[in-house]
């Protein structure tokens, strides 16, 4: 366990170190929330809508920092591979699950600490949580695991491409994910039949639903068991995937 | 020398080592038998299958077949163990550009399982060891030049106390005065830590200064091994070095000299014959040349190098190192042995 985090801790050292590769996603999704909850607040005022749009659209600035975010490990993996010190660490006993999860865990630490901060901004502008703290504990901890899920996926297209650019570029891909859901208005105000079908089998609905729940209207069992259930399986299926390009390109290396 | 399993293994072996990228053995039937506390010399061209090799023995590349002990564990299946009694310095440096030096030796020190505390008296020790002590200690491994960085990488193998230490070309690109420190550095553990050295160069002259043994490797097969001195002897005693004007000369006296001289070899306008006792065989030579009308330019009677034992070896010149030496003497093109 300890090798693990000495290379979280040395992961987020680095990124602190260049503030650059955070501060902008941090910037951007504050400007989200902004932009979206003054644009289009008064979805708020239509019937049968609970709670505040504000609670509403911030797991969408939540979860689209987890995706901007997610690149960092995918950046940490292919800085390594380029400056040799990814050999460096594959010469010593630590174990190799530590070397591809420490940077991994890393970046979905600092997500966290992102989502915090947003949340917190949220606070002061007048979010009420529906419920209350533990509820509010809660929206971090799927955060996290929304985070790593990502930190998987970029750690498996960097140790896939060993390139920065094709690496950035599929988190990109990932984007349209959080606009193919009931991202702006709730389920009932969505008529498009194409739309729906997207929303149904896109994992970041039930991360929405689950985050909304505990936002706007309180405890949902059901929301929330299908919304860890969904974003934990998510992690899962990345985490082992990021591990499986880990063989190949650990002994595999040239 | 060597104890077996009793964790002061400090061997390394191989049998049949292979190593296919594509369609090319880059490492193509190795066996090695490195004794401990020896330094042992692979000594190759660019290419000739030494990194690869290297890369098989320190466990970050599967061999294609043959198998491999280091510290008397299996490198395919006892990679963790191997780890723990290695320190490796490949030839690309491994640093992280955001990190201290005393950052990277804290914490290379502490995946090797020594306490923070240890670790950090370990790296003061080691940064003096290097000549690394007097540097800004803020200075990130990212703005160190290519000498520091080299000797940080070195640092670095070197936390844990390593029982066998691989040093990938740790000369290569270096000035006169950095690679004269790491020689020395070299030979210091060798002596006093009795670690076993396994260094790979394309350095005659580091070959020659440092290793116990040697292996040539040329296109991915070893095609002589042993001490500096055996090596040489193999291709005679003395050698004497004629000069002449142009290549066509050097070309008839090669073939004029076939009876006087069996063991020779053709350079540019050169040619190296190689004798028992050279004094006793220079007016026979001046003989022939004078009977084929080759005017000779000068001639040297110097020891036969290891580049004399590559050349007779494989064919091909060794790549020379760039100093006052090396920049008198001509290119060596095709022998023609």
């Amino acid at each position: 366990m300890n090798d693990i985090l000495i290379l979280i801790g040395r992961s987020i050292r680095n990124a602190l170190r260049q503030p650059a590769t955070i501060i902008p996603n941090i910037a951007i999704s504050v400007f989200f929330l902004f932009v979206y909850n003054a644009g289009l607040n008064s979805v708020a005022k239509l019937p049968g809508f609970q709670g505040s749009y504000l609670g509403f659209i911030l797991p969408v600035s939540i979860v689209s920092a987890a995706v901007g975010g997610a690149g960092l490990a995918g950046q940490t993996l292919i800085k390594d591979i380029d400056n040799g010190y990814f050999t460096k660490l594959l010469l010593t006993p630590t174990r190799r699950l530590a070397v591809i999860w420490g940077p991994m865990i890393a970046s979905a630490v600092i997500l966290t600490a992102q989502v915090v901060l947003v949340m917190l901004i949220a606070l002061l502008m007048g979010l009420k949580v529906a419920s209350g703290p533990g509820g509010f504990l809660l929206v971090v901890a799927l955060a996290f695991l929304w985070g790593m899920a990502f930190a998987g996926y970029a750690a498996f297209m960097a140790l896939k491409t060993k390139n920065a650019a094709a690496a950035q570029a599929a988190t990109f891909a990932f984007f349209p994910l959080i606009f193919l859901s009931y991202t702006f208005v709730p389920k009932e105000y969505v008529t498009t039949g194409w739309l729906k079908v997207a929303a149904t089998i896109n994992p970041t609905t039930y991360v929405f639903d689950a985050m909304r729940s505990l936002l706007n209207t309180g405890w949902s069992a059901s929301s929330l068991g299908v919304g860890f259930a969904v974003t934990f399986g998510f992690a899962t299926v990345t985490g082992i995937m990021a591990l499986w390009a880990a063989r190949g390109a650990t002994r595999l290396a040239s | 020398m060597t104890t077996k399993g009793d964790g002061a293994d400090r061997s390394i072996r191989a049998e049949g080592l292979r190593r296919r990228f594509g369609k090319l053995d880059a490492v193509d039937g190795v066996d090695l038998d490195v004794p401990g506390g020896q330094i042992f010399g692979f000594l190759g061209p660019n290419g000739a299958g030494k990194s690869t090799s290297v890369k098989i023995l320190t466990t970050i590349l599967n061999a294609t077949a043959g198998n491999a002990t280091v510290a008397g564990y299996d490198v395919q299946r006892q990679g963790g163990k191997v780890r723990e009694a290695i320190g490796v310095a490949l030839q690309d440096v491994g640093l992280d550009p955001l990190m201290t030096a005393r950052e990277l030796l804290v914490l290379q020190g502490e995946l090797f399982g020594t306490p923070r505390d240890e670790a950090r008296k370990t790296a003061e020790r080691l940064l003096k060891t290097v000549g690394l002590d007097d540097v800004d200690p803020k200075k990130r491994a990212g703005a160190y030049s290519g000498g520091m960085k080299r000797r940080l990488d070195l640092a670095l193998a070197l936390v844990h106390d390593p029982r066998i230490l691989f040093l990938d070309e740790p000369t290569t690109g270096l000035d006169p005065a950095s690679r004269a420190a790491i020689w020395e550095e070299v030979r210091r553990l060798n002596d006093e830590l009795g670690m076993t050295i396994f260094l790979t160069t394309q350095y005659l002259e580091e070959a020659d200064r440092l290793a116990d043994q040697i292996a040539i490797i040329n296109k991915g097969r070893i095609v002589a091994s042993g001490t500096p001195d055996e090596l040489k002897r193999q291709v005679g005693d003395e050698v004497v070095e004629l000069q002449f004007g142009s290549r066509e000369d050097a070309g008839r006296a090669y073939d004029a000299l076939a009876p006087v001289a069996p063991n020779r070899q053709a350079a540019e306008r050169e040619l190296r014959l190689y004798f028992g006792r050279a004094a006793e065989n220079v007016p026979e030579l001046v003989r022939a040349l004078d009977g084929a009308g080759v005017r000779l330019q000068g001639m040297t009677i110097e020891q036969p190098s290891l580049d004399d034992v590559f050349l007779r070896v494989t064919g091909e010149a060794l790549e020379h190192e760039v100093d006052e030496a090396a920049a008198d003497v001509p290119e060596v093109a095709e022998a023609r042995s």
